[in-house]
């Protein structure tokens, strides 16, 4: 299943600066492993140890908060990667 | 709260919205509205909100104005650097609309004094640079009931989020936990000077709607820009039931300031050296650790440590094979932040007990060597 991930400003160094990269998997869990293997230690920055997404990252499925790994990421989908930003 | 004759005059184009009308000038002649942060984000909000006759308008910003501001901080010019930024913009917006009451508060929002500064206000406006402040703020607004709309930037994003007492969900329900340490400010990353401009207005626009009662404002819903793809999204948000502040069994029952400690709770497993305590590490030079210096190159040009490899914080990710994962690689900057980030991501791509030179070149400069140049 291939979808599209969006990511935050903060996580651009590991994408090259790109805001934008294509994703694949069925669950956001599949989303995010694939993004590790191609942009390695990625995930730690929005996951913790305990599998949790760290507190000041949001991810969303389209335009809704997926709070769960588990949450289903369907063909065509968008997922957010969202930060806690501080500028001002 | 009536209108004179000159105020009328000088709201003509809101008095003929039927949406505002003078019953809605009268609303915002009667606002009380406080902006926490005359920066990128408050200079616009309060140069609005000032235009738009908002009766009372309290400036929040312990710091003075840098010539580095100037390319966003619209509030101020040349003639105000080196000035208080709250007493310097006061007097900007005075000189804009002098029929409202511009107070100026030029002190660092705390615990132990943002109940008195907000109690004279009845919505909050967030522009600061720092999550500290953001938590600290969005807290006191839960508990003392004030509605408050927070927005925050960074290089070319930015995002905004309202929040009304007992309405919708509040800071704390979108991120429940942040620190400073972990998420890089502007002067650090940088941001697009005229971004804050777009969120700032929007900061405005949401705090006109508020107190006129119009419209529908961003409850429960998360906006962000992207200004390089001049991009919205809108995302739903929901109150969290086991939010820290207004969920239904609170555990902040008072507005706290940080634990010095709650920064460091994230980064477990980075070592902390001094000045001094590096110094010992490289000698002898063969034994000495990695040192990694994550500056950008112009700053890494004008002096830096010998032996120090320049891997700036934009290429990290990209170049941290480059980074032995035995050995103890020291991360530094110019003061101790950037290079605190870099341990965390360093840490997480397997680089074995990371060390953050704390306070930087700037501290290293000012322990070991003043010559040494620190841009």
């Amino acid at each position: 299943m291939s979808c599209t991930v969006r990511i935050a400003s903060p996580l651009h160094a590991y994408t090259a600066g790109a805001s934008q990269v294509d994703g694949r998997g069925s669950t956001l869990a599949e989303v995010l492993g694939d993004l590790e293997r191609r942009f390695p230690g990625i995930r730690f920055r929005m996951i913790d140890e305990q599998n949790r997404v760290r507190p000041h990252m949001r991810l969303f499925v389209n335009s809704d908060e997926a709070r769960d790994l588990a949450a289903p990421v369907r063909g065509g989908d968008t997922v957010h990667v969202i930060c806690a930003l501080s500028g001002g | 709260m009536t209108l004179s004759a000159l105020e009328r005059a000088r709201y003509q184009r809101h008095l003929s919205l039927q949406e505002i009308g003078v019953a809605g000038q009268e609303k915002l002649k009667a606002a009380r509205v406080l902006i926490v942060g005359a920066g990128g984000l408050g200079s616009p909000a309060a140069l609005y909100l000032a235009a738009a006759g908002c009766g009372t308008l309290g400036l929040v910003d312990f710091d003075r104005v840098d010539v580095s501001n100037l390319q966003r901080q619209v509030l101020f010019d040349s003639g105000a650097l080196g000035h208080s930024k709250a007493e310097a913009g006061r007097a900007r917006l005075a000189a804009l609309n002098p029929e409202i009451r511009v107070v100026a508060h030029a002190l660092e929002l705390k615990a132990a004094n943002v109940r008195a500064v907000l109690a004279d206000y009845d919505l909050v406006v967030d522009g600061s640079d720092r999550l500290s402040t953001r938590y600290l703020v969005n807290d006191a607004c839960v508990l003392l009931g004030r509605p408050l709309v927070s927005a925050a930037i960074h290089r070319f994003e930015g995002q905004i989020m309202t929040y009304v007492p007992r309405r919708g969900p509040c800071y704390r329900c979108l991120f429940p936990q942040a620190s400073d340490g972990v998420v890089a400010n502007c002067a650090e990353a940088g941001v697009l000077g005229v971004l804050p401009g777009v969120l700032g207005t929007l900061e405005a626009t949401e705090a006109i709607k508020l107190i006129t009662g119009i419209g529908t404002p961003l409850l429960g819903r998360l906006l962000t820009y992207d200004a390089l793809e001049l991009r919205f999204h809108e995302f739903r948000v929901a109150r969290r039931r086991d939010c820290a502040v207004c969920g239904d069994a609170p555990t902040i029952t008072e507005p706290h300031d940080p634990p010095a400690a709650a920064a460091r709770e994230m980064l477990d497993g980075v070592r902390r050296l001094t000045p001094h305590s590096l110094q010992a590490l490289l000698e002898p030079r063969s034994a000495a650790p990695p040192l990694i210096d994550v500056r950008e190159r112009w700053e890494y040009d004008t002096g830096h440590l010998p032996g120090a490899l320049n891997i700036p914080m934009s290429e990290l990710a990209q170049r941290i094979a480059e980074i032995p994962r035995a050995g103890g690689a020291v991360f530094v900057c110019r003061s101790g932040g950037r290079s605190m980030r870099a341990c965390t991501i360093a840490l997480g791509a397997g680089v074995a007990s990371p060390a953050n030179l704390e306070g930087g070149l700037l501290a290293w400069a000012a322990e070991i060597d003043p010559t040494l140049p620190v841009a």
